[in-house]
């Protein structure tokens, strides 16, 4: 159990080399012990590890469980196929918020990723050190400004601004949420592509300025290639927050349950209309269970999302 | 942490020909986006911190919320916000750790261990209300405790894990082979030679993680309304357990979206005032102790 | 860590029980145990100032509250997970979209104002009954055709199950529908959203609790007549509501001295006046 604080060990990289002679001790009862441990620890690890996907399967069981009562009173297709969302007049069809949810992180992708990568190779290649140790707390600290505050900006200074550069009455949309969340995902996306970029060893770079190439060439076709699946999970992670991202959107995406065919008509996602009704209607009715199955669509749209990014992932790193 | 790109590029900058042109486009473009956020974002900071900053006040900071009279204060949700953020690391840092320990060294390369990864990036796509739900069925219904500190820290937890545990296998996973060869050669076993080379090594990208965790867990709203409440016991220093955790941020929400004090305008801009400056403390304690080690190593 | 995991469960569950129990025991003798409120966030200013007075009084008794919405209150009660649910309409009877909840009892606790409110530059001062029908069920669609600019009417409105919404539709609107579409129609989740969003929007039209009212917006006259304390005690303005404690039957031990805390004259006097919520006494009988 203590061997799970590793944290604590955070000291020990400077006495690496006295705690690599520590290891030759020949002691059979030194030996029995520190295989002990070593099992025990990788049984700790096996142990949290299970411990993660058992959660997210009791959270999609527990989605499931209730989501699948919807069912019982509307049909598959409708529930899938049809874009009226009226369930006081036993409605319910889910597609706009479908379509809403898609729509809403692929325009949020469009805008951060360019942007964060930018960034991470600002930050990891070109600034100097002292500005470097500046800035990176910097974005930390952006990720920590709660998501509330983000949609009150949005609702008080974007929607406005928006509002007097379009000439619309009401610039509640998709392009206001979807600017609100960049700001959101960029710090996420941008430090830990930063951290991916930083990571790739030094030869590489070496290797490559060696063989004449500049700076352009190395970051390029070198650092980023080799950093690829760092930035890659910045980007599924961004995406995750993107598309589970409530309080901030549903601020400035207008709560109407119309699809959305401009950027600036009131619209709704899977989440905004989950957190907006969720606690507003009365439990066991078909409502709520098409909430839960809402909630568990958006659960299986993320795992579906993440298994193409990596399936693309795959394919990319074959052909190159 | 070392200076190789300041150094580097600038023996080879002086190639004539169509790609020097490219390198001093790319390099130019790259200065003037990353400048352009930067400032953006430090413009967003400002506008945060400026109306807020100037008023904060120690009894602000200490004293206890109003609902009627202006000068209320935050001094039991900001502890709660420590309180909760502790706890819910104390629960999420092993387990994320052991995790991704597990996923970067034990774990076999297979199809199945490839479906733990994906369950683990799916769970960190979760909304955060979502969690928040989860946390009312175990602990309002299933264990009946009502609204309290634990269930928001637990619930908490729940979410920062996922995010923990890809961070951790990352990081572990971009240590050179070499190191965690060479420490094999010189007979150290597995756990010697992740708790000891490994870890170390790794540590800046598992900070960054923690870093991220924690200001998310800082400013996170959904899920303390639903299982931690909106009240506090009322009194500083309430170590209860079972005691109603309100955090700054759901205080924040409160006041934004419910509270008819006249100044609630004002406790919002100073909250979230407080909220950044905290957020801010949290990178600089992590760091410090980062930033030293590696100085220390580099002698 | 799993094994921890269960042992902190277990605690938590041992803990839980005592507590229970001692609420249980303890109601009899001097006032301990604990409160659990849950439900209307518009009544939260209230049940948090009522809760930190009634604290001073009562150290002994835990008082927590939520807010996720009117309909989770008398929900709570009915799952057991609440003692108290807040709502701002009596939930044992019915009302548009929601059932009544059966063997719930409503207490009396407030008496709120709603006003009908627009952008501060909105040119119209006053709205019948059938304009405001009809704006907001989206038949009217610009000022001009109840007295003002020629400008679109932006109209926001609460979310389903929103207190507030349920009292307006049935006392402003006298029951009818609201529209559910449009390019100029949203929906916000709070009354500080509500606020905001007209505050900010030109050619806006929305509906809030009277203490929100701001210098940055204008609440219209309803058939000629302003909304104030006034014309609500005289009569004229009917656009008001009850805020209820639902309680599981007939409440007892502290939940009862609780609620029998926040009908007193002494706090209905006080600090519910303060809060700019209308005493119980002065509309009733």
């Amino acid at each position: 159990m203590l061997d799970l604080h590793p944290t604590g060990q955070a000291s020990a990289s400077a006495e690496l080399g006295t705690s690599l002679r520590a290891g030759s001790g020949p002691s059979f009862d030194r030996k029995a012990r520190l295989r002990l441990f070593n099992s025990a620890f990788k049984i700790a690890c096996i142990a949290a590890a299970g411990f993660v996907c058992l959660i997210l399967l009791c959270i999609l069981f527990f989605m499931f469980r209730t989501g699948i009562l919807t069912f019982r009173d509307v049909s598959f297709s409708e529930f899938f196929f049809s874009t009226n969302w009226d369930p006081e007049n036993e409605s319910y069809g889910a597609l706009l918020f479908i379509f809403g949810t898609f729509a809403l992180t692929a325009l949020t992708l469009l805008f951060s990723v360019p942007f964060s990568v930018i960034i991470a190779i600002f930050l990891a290649e070109m600034t100097p050190a002292w500005l470097r140790n500046l800035l990176r707390p910097v974005l930390d600290l952006l990720v920590g400004i709660p998501s509330v505050v983000y949609g009150f900006l949005g609702m008080t200074l974007l929607v406005p601004m928006l509002r007097d550069l379009t000439g619309h009455e009401l610039a509640d949309g998709l392009l206001a949420a979807s600017i609100v969340l960049t700001i959101m995902v960029l710090p996420t996306i941008s430090r830990i592509s930063d951290d991916a970029i930083t990571a790739v060893p030094k030869k590489y770079r070496d290797a490559s300025y060696a063989l004449g190439s500049n700076r352009f060439q190395t970051i390029v076709r070198v650092v980023i290639p080799a950093a690829s699946r760092g930035i890659l999970y910045a980007v599924i992670l961004g995406m995750a927050r993107a598309i589970g991202e409530t309080m901030a959107v549903v601020m400035v995406i207008g709560n109407t349950a119309q699809i959305a065919d401009s950027l600036f008509k009131p619209t709704a996602v899977l989440t905004s209309n989950i957190v907006m009704q969720i606690s507003s209607v009365e439990f066991d009715s078909t409502w709520n269970h098409a909430l839960y199955m809402m909630g568990f669509l958006l659960l299986v749209i993320s795992l579906l999302m993440i298994v193409v990014m990596r399936f693309l992932q795959q394919r990319g790193g074959k052909n190159a | 942490m070392t200076d190789r790109s300041a150094s580097a590029p600038s023996a080879f900058g002086k190639r004539s020909g169509a790609s020097a042109i490219y390198n001093r486009l790319f390099t130019g473009f790259v200065w003037f986006v990353g400048i352009c956020v930067i400032l953006f974002i430090l413009g967003l900071l400002f506008l945060l911190l400026q109306k807020g900053l100037p008023k904060l006040t120690w009894d602000f900071l200490y004293g206890l919320p109003s609902e009627i009279e202006e000068g209320g204060g935050i001094g039991p949700a900001l502890f709660n916000s420590f309180y909760v953020l502790f706890l819910s690391l104390a629960i999420s840092i092993p387990l994320g750790l052991a995790a991704g320990i597990y996923l970067a060294e034990f774990a076999p390369d297979n199809k199945w261990i490839g479906l733990v990864r994906i369950c683990v990036e799916g769970l960190s796509s979760v909304p955060s209300i979502i969690f928040g739900l989860f946390g009312i069925a175990i602990f309002v219904e299933m264990f009946q405790v009502g609204l309290t500190i634990l269930g928001g820290a637990v619930s908490l937890a729940f979410l920062n894990l996922p995010v923990l545990t890809r961070v951790t296998e990352e990081s572990i996973r971009a240590v050179p082979v070499e190191m965690k060869n060479a420490s094999f050669a010189l007979g150290s076993t597995h756990l010697q030679t992740i708790r000891r080379v490994l870890i170390p090594v790794a540590l800046n990208g598992i900070i960054t993680g923690i870093c991220l965790v924690a200001g998310r867990a800082f400013g996170e709203s959904a899920v303390i309304i639903l299982t931690a409440g909106v009240t506090t016991s009322g009194s500083m220093w309430d170590f209860n357990l079972f005691s109603p955790g309100e955090t700054l941020a759901v205080h924040l929400w409160y006041v934004q979206s419910e509270a008819i004090v006249p100044d609630a305008q004002e406790i919002a801009q100073k909250a979230t005032a407080v909220l950044i400056f905290f957020v801010l403390l949290i990178n600089v304690v992590f760091r410090v102790p980062l930033w030293l080690n590696g100085r220390k190593t580099k002698l | 860590m799993k094994k921890w995991f269960k042992s902190l469960t277990t605690i938590a569950l041992a803990v839980s029980l005592t507590a229970v129990g001692a609420s249980a025991a303890g109601a009899a003798s001097s006032l301990k145990g604990s409160v659990v409120i849950n439900g209307s966030s518009a009544l939260l200013p209230l049940t948090l100032q009522a809760k930190n007075e009634f604290q001073k009084l009562n150290p002994k008794v835990k008082i927590s509250a939520s807010a996720a919405g009117s309909i989770t209150g008398p929900q709570s009660v009915r799952k057991g997970i609440a003692d108290i649910g807040a709502v701002d309409w009596d939930a044992s009877l019915d009302v548009p979209g929601f059932k009544k909840f059966d063997g719930q009892v409503a207490n009396p606790v407030a008496v709120t104002v709603f006003a009908a409110i627009v952008h501060k530059d909105v040119k119209v001062d006053s709205l019948t009954t059938k304009q405001l029908q009809d704006i907001f069920s989206g038949k009217i669609t610009n000022w001009k055709d109840v007295g003002g600019d020629d400008a679109n009417i932006v109209v926001v409105n609460r979310k389903f199950g929103s207190g507030t919404r349920v009292n307006f539709q049935m006392k402003a609107l006298e029951g009818k529908e609201f529209m559910s579409k449009g390019d100029n129609y949203k929906e916000t989740g709070s009354s500080g959203e509500m606020k905001t969003a007209v505050e900010s929007t030109p050619n806006a039209i929305g509906y809030i609790d009277l203490p929100y009212v701001t210098s940055k917006m204008k609440a219209v006259k309803i058939n000629n007549v302003a909304p104030n304390e006034a014309n609500v005690l005289n009569g004229t303005y009917k656009v008001w509501g009850i805020g209820y404690f639902m309680t599981k039957g007939q409440p007892s031990g502290a939940t009862k001295a609780f609620i029998e805390y926040i009908q007193s004259e002494k706090f209905q006097q006080g600090s519910l006046k303060k809060l700019k919520f209308i005493p119980l006494s002065a509309v009733k009988k």
